[in-house]
């Protein structure tokens, strides 16, 4: 399978004329990536996924798939593979049938159609489904079936909004695994819209965080969480604490902060309230002056070991506690 | 020892409801009892208790020219009133819905006012209308008048289609590879279409059974079943009236069967 990089440059898209949903976005996703768009709602994700698609016409900037500018280009002719979070499989046909859809519009010879369409059901584990009506599944295989009807026709670049959304906590564990395997075995460039930070950060090669339609920050998932450039960013991405070293503001990690004796640590303070989540432990301590600091005390076995009113003294190191752009 | 099985209390409001639910069908089903008794009664005018059982009155029924040119006309009129109303209720139906036009709740409410009019005063208003202009009175006249009256009640369903219309399913279709064209054939139409038809099963009835308007536009001797039943119940009442109704219900009956049969109207139209 092909796959082809997508450029967005400068595309700006306003709602009525007023509501800027995206604002002078430039992006450029390499060929074969898995890139997240990754933002609270409102943020102007699906916008930009919608313009990659050509559902949204921008009102300046321009789009590239591949190395051609398909901007004015209708949403048909674009040769893309989409994933709706709703699945929006036709109701009236069969799995069969919607999976065989983009190959029909496509004037593949019948024979071949049959071929591929047993392939992309195999592909998902659905083979022995063909004939059932998409009301007759649930909601993991709908979304399976939405998965083979997008990557039956090959597109260079598969866009998914939200596909995940909609699936309980197990079974979208289980698709985020299913999902970044096929990406990885096909090689198409993958767009990949969530609200969900854990999800993007487990299936990512990198992430642009969107906040208020324009791009905040865009790298890896590691660089994304350890290396937040700004406020937004690392407070939309996990737990965060901020300090502010005379106006300076710093991000620090809670699990990047150590336990030590209260006598001459960084900050001493008082256990407020512990919360055990399994494999660490989130302390909330209060310092003798400033705000309360998150500490994630990890145990490797053993459990946890402060309880509220407990005293005791934090300390990191300089280099895990960021420097945020102002 | 074994667990008794729990009795369910006796619930007042349900029994409540049950015995008003059996009024209603009962309210809306005994008429058409009555009828069918009547029509099977040999009796030479409406009487009650029945005597007996005949089929005379059908065979008067289908043995005058008169009701049965009078029935194939309705049949007629009502068959073109049917393709009419739902192409044009259809086509009226996707604008509003989907057209963003200027005035979009305006133009809803002009589209549905023949449903607000009494039907005497749109077929008063008609007939005057086709006078003045020098129209006459021709068929064609009268099947217009029935779409007018009849396209309301497919605008109608089909709106509350498409009003729980997953978009995202014609953009899907897009994605894949469908210009606009195919989308809405291959898409949009069979999906909307249980709202056409069942909008289409009212514009059959509504012509079929329709009488103010058509007592204005009918000429002698080209009259639909409805005004000839009601000519020939000023000066005779008798059991061929019933048995006239019963076949009228039957043929509605059958129309609805069919469509429910061809398309599951139920399954996709809370009417």
């Amino acid at each position: 399978m092909t796959s082809a990089a997508i450029k967005l440059d400068q595309v700006t898209k306003t709602f009525d004329g007023r509501v800027m949903a995206v604002d002078a976005v430039t992006l450029d996703i390499a060929a074969g990536e898995f890139f997240s768009l990754l933002g609270p709602s409102g943020c102007g994700k699906t916008t930009s996924l919608r313009m990659i698609a050509g559902f949204e016409h921008p009102d300046s900037g321009r789009v590239h798939v591949g190395g051609k500018d398909i901007t004015d280009l209708p949403v048909h002719r674009r040769d893309m593979g989409m994933v709706f979070q709703s699945y929006a499989l036709f109701p009236h046909r069969t799995v069969a049938e919607n999976v065989a859809f983009g190959l029909r519009m496509r004037e593949v010879p019948k024979p071949e159609i049959e071929r591929r369409v047993a392939a992309a059901l195999a592909q998902v584990a659905l083979t022995g489904f063909e004939t059932r009506k998409p009301g007759q599944l649930s909601g993991g295989q709908q979304q399976r079936v939405a998965l083979a009807r997008a990557l039956v026709v090959e597109p260079p670049v598969l866009l998914c909004d939200e596909p995940l959304g909609a699936l309980d906590r197990k079974l979208r564990q289980q698709m985020q695994f299913e999902l970044k395997e096929l990406q990885k075995r096909l090689g198409v460039t993958l767009v990949f819209v969530t609200h969900d930070q854990e999800e993007a950060l487990a299936m990512s090669d990198r992430i642009a965080v969107m906040n208020g339609g324009k791009v905040e920050q865009v790298g890896t998932p590691t660089e994304i969480y350890e290396r937040p450039r700004t406020r937004f960013v690392a407070d939309f991405i996990g737990e965060i604490n901020i300090l502010d070293e005379g106006g300076q503001l710093r991000a620090l990690r809670p699990e990047k902060i150590r336990l030590v004796a209260a006598e001459g640590a960084r900050l001493s303070g008082t256990v407020e309230t512990s919360n055990y989540l399994g494999g660490s432990t989130l302390l909330r301590v209060q310092p003798t002056t400033g705000p309360s600091m998150l500490v994630r005390e990890t145990h490797a076995g053993a459990r946890a070991s402060r309880a509220p009113g407990d005293l005791v003294g934090l300390t990191w190191n300089d280099s895990d506690a960021v420097a945020l752009e102002s | 020892m074994s667990a008794t099985p729990n009795r369910r209390p006796f619930d007042a409001g349900r029994a409540a409801y049950l015995t008003l639910n059996a009024l209603l069908l009962a309210f809306l089903l005994l008429p058409i009892a009555i009828v069918l008794v009547f029509a099977l009664n040999p009796t030479p005018y409406i009487s009650f208790p029945p005597v007996g059982v005949s089929l005379r009155w059908f065979e008067k029924f289908f043995g005058s020219a008169e009701f049965m040119n009078a029935l194939w006309l309705s049949l007629w009129v009502a068959s073109v009133v049917l393709v009419l109303s739902i192409v044009i209720g259809a086509a009226c139906a996707l604008a509003l819905s989907r057209g963003n036009l200027p005035g979009r709740a305006a133009l809803t409410a002009f589209f549905m006012s023949p449903l607000m009019v009494p039907a005497i005063l749109t077929g008063l208003a008609l007939f005057q209308a086709y006078l003045l202009s020098g129209i006459g009175r021709p068929v064609w006249g009268l099947i217009a008048a029935h779409t007018l009256v009849a396209v309301p009640y497919v605008i109608r369903t089909t709106l509350a289609v498409l009003h729980n219309f997953d978009r995202r399913i014609e953009e899907a279709a897009a994605v894949l590879g469908a210009s606009p064209v195919r989308v809405f054939f291959e898409v949009t139409l069979p999906l909307i279409r249980p709202g056409v038809f069942a909008g289409g099963v009212f514009a059959f009835i509504v012509s079929f059974d329709q009488f103010p308007v058509s007592l204005f536009l009918v000429v002698p001797k080209g009259e639909t079943l409805p005004v000839v039943l009601f000519n020939y119940m000023k000066f005779d009442l008798d059991g061929a009236i019933a048995a006239a109704s019963m076949v009228s219900i039957l043929l509605a009956l059958s129309v609805v069967l069919v469509l429910e049969r061809l398309i599951g109207l139920k399954a996709y139209v809370k009417l």
